[in-house]
């Protein structure tokens, strides 16, 4: 056991491989960003969609959070990896294909914003209905109040939150290997496969994994604290 | 497509429900044993002095690594380095342990250290120890409190079981791709597949928040967020 311990923890083999899986772990960053910034363009929209004053459009909305927050996003990868073009196909009347980094970004993208969708729901409804009474009462349009008077406090608030919520989501980048996107655990296993190590290369997979999003969430966290206590008031 | 689904998805439906219950069942002892690991590691971290940073590396830890890593990691290290678990379903039950036990850790401290100091005053004051405390009068509470939080960590820890069918765990995933492969029609499957997902997930954290409103009403927490 203790040997098997050494060897896991001596990651010189792991370090040999740097350059294939650095590559490897920038096609997670590609695909975080990409899938972060589809979730935040539709969670805002679903988001103000479900505050609407149409019971349709709240109905509707809502039913789309619920959809995507209870959907596993293994089996939304999959689904949209092999489904989605077929129906696309057979409607179209055209072969169609997804590359697999789009199929990634639309399914997590889709995945993460049924749950930020919750969080900018919540954080513009923690702006109290004075503030918009009173924007209102100076003759500012809807868009305006939105854009100064809400956005500005309803985006502090969620901010914590939605950290969460990109952890998680970075976190999930790690399954796309799956529908054979060349990330950080599809190098992590083919090396695995050449070298028959799996020791060294896993421990140092979950080593990498785990230095990554804590630096990354403190750096985050304590970038915008100074940002969030400005507008504070 | 009705008629692909008549054809594909209903002759096979025993299968996929057999793999339904080993998806229940992978998902309920490794929730069992998140709940043990994660109130083991919070009480560590809070009163053991000594081994506190030890317990505050291991949640970061389980909170920090992806799900995917740790279950590869459980399945393909841990028998050599450890000598357990021997079998996959034992991989994957521990590998999403782990992953939730550092949630739910950080659950229960927040809701421990959510109570005010007087009630641990007043216990000592009426003379329990503080074993007797912590049964009657933390434990109940926090539970209590933190309920949402806890059915929204089991739902989790579901749907991040659908990833054990990567180790050749026969749960309701992997049925559903075997059946993809043999027949290669994709829709009605992977619809169906996904579909019983949603509503064991929306069953269970509405039976959930059920359980958990009735207490809460019952012992007076319901005014609590």
């Amino acid at each position: 056991m203790l040997g098997s311990l050494r060897e896991s923890l001596d990651l010189t083999l792991f370090w040999e491989y740097r350059a294939i899986l650095l590559r490897g772990l920038l096609e997670n960053v590609y695909i975080f960003l990409g899938g972060a910034m589809l979730a935040m363009i539709l969670a805002f929209a679903i988001g103000v969609a479900r505050l609407s004053r149409r019971w349709t459009v709240r109905v509707l909305s809502t039913g789309y959070a619920e959809l995507f927050r209870n959907t596993p996003e293994y089996v939304l990868l999959i689904w949209v990896y092999y489904v989605l073009p077929v129906i696309f196909s057979r409607l179209l009347a055209t072969r169609f294909n997804f590359s697999p980094y789009a199929a990634a970004i639309l399914a997590l993208g889709a995945s993460y914003s049924g749950f930020m969708s919750e969080t900018v729901r919540a954080g513009i409804l923690s702006v109290p209905r004075e503030h918009t009474e009173a924007a209102m009462s100076l003759g500012m349009s809807k868009w305006m109040i939105m854009r100064r008077i809400i956005a500005p406090q309803a985006i502090r608030r969620m901010l914590p939150e939605a950290l969460n919520q990109f952890v998680s989501l970075f976190k999930a980048t790690t399954f796309v290997s799956l529908i054979a996107v060349e990330d950080l655990m599809y190098k992590v296993s083919m090396i695995t496969v050449h070298e028959m190590r799996p020791l060294p290369l896993y421990t140092g997979a979950a080593l990498v994994y785990c230095a990554i999003i804590v630096a990354a969430a403190q750096l985050i966290q304590h970038l915008s604290d100074r940002w969030r206590r400005r507008g504070w008031a | 497509m009705l008629d692909n689904f008549n054809h594909l998805v209903l002759p096979n439906i025993n299968l996929l429900l057999r793999g339904l219950s080993v998806t229940a069942y992978v998902c309920f002892f490794a929730f069992l044993l998140a709940i043990a690991l994660g109130s083991v590691a919070c009480l560590v971290r809070l009163y053991v002095p000594f081994i506190r940073v030890v317990a505050i590396g291991y949640i970061e830890f389980c909170r920090a690594t992806p799900i995917f890593v740790q279950l590869l990691w459980v399945n393909y290290v841990w028998p050599e380095l450890f000598g357990f678990p021997k079998t996959v379903v034992g991989a994957g039950i521990i590998a999403l342990a782990l992953q939730s036990s550092g949630y739910l850790a950080e659950t229960f401290r927040s809701g421990i250290e959510g109570l005010s100091k007087g009630q641990r005053d007043a216990g000592l004051a009426v003379g329990m120890t503080n074993l007797q405390i912590m049964r009657r009068i933390v434990m109940p509470q926090v539970v209590l409190v933190m309920a949402p939080s806890i059915v929204n960590q089991m739902t989790v820890v579901i749907k991040s079981s659908t990833l054990v069918s990567v180790i050749a765990i026969p749960d309701l995933m992997y049925e559903a791709l075997k059946l993809v492969n043999t027949w290669f029609e994709p829709i009605e499957i992977l619809t169906s597949t996904a579909l019983m997902y949603i509503v064991a997930i929306f069953l269970i954290s509405i039976l959930a928040k059920r359980v958990s409103d009735h207490f809460r009403s019952k012992f007076g927490l319901a005014g609590l967020v």
